[in-house]
């Protein structure tokens, strides 16, 4: 029958806790859309599902194969951290040589007209018609950011999953529904596409923060309350 | 190829019926088959199940779609198909544990409809999307994602057991195939169709193509888990859906065109 007790609540937080930072690290992404793909805007030449199920899944790798030789939850986050960041820098990294070597296009924001982190001017290299080209410095960093919040959301939600079914497969499962809920919601808040921490639309972010919440709560309940059954 | 394709026009309430019934009578039927006569080779009914969803999902998307949300189509169907990997496994368990194991859907359907309601209030109360059917249309892709996937389950479990269908179904990894192929036949319809010719009857036989494409996948996929004959089955009828709306879809296709036009056979290379 349904136990309750405070191990259950911690692991209700752990996947709201974990929820709100996929959902938080999604506006960090520098998510460009087909206008990216067409080096017509800035960021990533795809959407916030892809990138999300990229980033998410190779973090899952990374953290259940860390939970796999051990059960102490730090080391977990951060290979998941750690998986989903590289698999952000690899892209971002393979798109930016695609975008100067085949492409032919400097790196720069429409958004900003100095870069923040490195002060360099970006409207001379804007071309006209478009809204910036490439994944300049700025959205690089905050690219990786939003990685490791993802990487860190998705591990600290497969923990508790897989504490609780003690099933790998299911857990990992049950972290991609989780996650996959958790970065739509921020992609309409969003719509479609931003920059990073430097993009005006970065300041809705409480409106996702608020959501996730909500849906996290909602499916927090739902993933405790699942008990192994006998013979499973 | 030349005869005239049928038309239909649904209304969202006759779809949403159609959907629940048919779904819901297509997954007990293949669990009560199955029990009684103690094989698995009904296990195809459940995917003809999985298509009362998919119907279902896939209009209440083309409703949603049609208004902008600034995302792809995609990313809808993989929120259907998020939430409803969950519910379901979240319905089976539950009913299991209360001992009405067979109330499994129900429970997975009624938490997914009420989950999807919340995500669509969200969406329009606290990130003020202010799209008149968010609620009803999250609602409906809610449910017929989980509908879908219970329904898919089946096809590979050949049971509504709990226990069985997280060892044929999770554990084996093939929820995987699952989730893609269900996401792709909830939102490729409208996805491939989409533009200001949109016609409901050539969405809705495409989703039913995909459907049986997911089918066929998922008639190989079983032959790891319910053997040769359950499997042949499915990949028989699976094909067999498959063929009957590729062959309605281009004609409905062919009609919608402006016009027709041969190109001939490629032209000799010019060096």
């Amino acid at each position: 029958m349904i136990t309750f007790d405070a191990q259950t609540i911690v692991y209700m937080l752990e996947i709201v806790v974990g929820s709100l930072l996929v959902s938080v690290g999604v506006h960090f992404v520098p998510v460009g859309g087909a206008p990216a793909a067409m080096a017509q805007a800035t960021g990533i030449g795809t959407g916030t599902v892809t990138l999300a199920a990229g980033s998410g899944l190779t973090g899952l790798l990374a953290c259940g194969l860390m939970m796999s030789v051990t059960d102490n939850i730090w080391p977990i986050l951060a290979s998941g951290a750690i998986g989903s960041m590289i698999m952000m820098d690899a892209t971002m990294l393979t798109g930016d040589f695609i975008y100067s070597y085949a492409v032919g296009c400097p790196y720069a924001s429409a958004k900003v007209n100095y870069d923040p982190i490195t002060g360099f001017s970006q409207p001379p290299y804007v071309a006209p018609g478009t809204v910036g080209q490439g994944i300049p410095t700025v959205c690089f960093v905050t690219g990786t950011i939003g990685a490791l919040l993802g990487g860190v959301g998705g591990a600290m939600i497969y923990f508790p999953c897989n504490m609780i079914s003690h099933n790998p497969a299911q857990a990992a499962v049950f972290t991609i529904g989780i996650f996959f809920v958790h970065s739509v919601i921020p992609s309409w808040n969003i719509q479609g596409t931003i920059e990073g921490f430097h993009d005006p639309k970065f300041k809705k972010w409480p409106f996702a923060y608020k959501a996730s919440l909500i849906a996290g709560i909602l499916l927090a309940i739902m993933t405790v309350l699942i008990q192994p059954l006998g013979g499973a | 190829m030349s005869e005239k394709p049928k038309r239909f026009k649904l209304e969202p309430k006759q779809l949403r019926i159609y959907g629940i019934g048919g779904a819901i009578i297509g997954i007990y039927l293949a669990h009560f088959l199955n029990a009684a006569t103690g094989t698995n080779i009904f296990s195809f009914i459940g995917s003809l199940a999985a298509i009362g969803g998919v119907l279902w999902g896939a209009n209440a998307i083309r409703r949603i779609c049609s208004y902008g949300l600034g995302t792809g189509v995609p990313a809808m169907g993989m929120l259907a198909l998020g939430m409803a990997t969950v519910a379901s496994l979240f319905g089976l368990n539950i009913a299991e544990q209360f001992g009405v194991g067979i109330l499994g859907p129900i429970i997975a359907l009624a938490y997914s409809l009420l989950f999807g309601y919340v995500i669509g209030i969200l969406c329009n109360k606290v990130m003020h999307f202010n799209i008149p059917i968010m609620e009803e249309g999250m609602f409906d892709i809610s449910g017929a994602g989980t509908l879908a996937i219970l329904g898919w389950s089946i096809t590979l479990s050949g049971t509504l057991s709990y226990n069985m269908i997280v060892k044929d179904v999770y554990s084996t990894g093939f929820l995987a195939i699952i989730f893609i192929l269900g996401g792709m036949a909830i939102f490729h319809p409208f996805n491939a169709n989409l533009g200001p010719d949109e016609k409901q009857d050539r969405t809705l036989v495409d989703g039913i193509m995909v459907a049986g494409l997911a089918m066929i996948a998922l008639g190989i996929c079983s032959l790891a888990t319910l053997g040769l004959s359950a499997a042949l089955v499915t990949i028989v009828v699976g094909f067999a859906v498959w063929y009957y709306d590729y062959i309605w879809y281009f004609r409905l296709a062919k009609e919608d065109a402006a016009a027709v036009v041969g190109t001939g056979l490629l032209p000799p290379s010019v060096q």
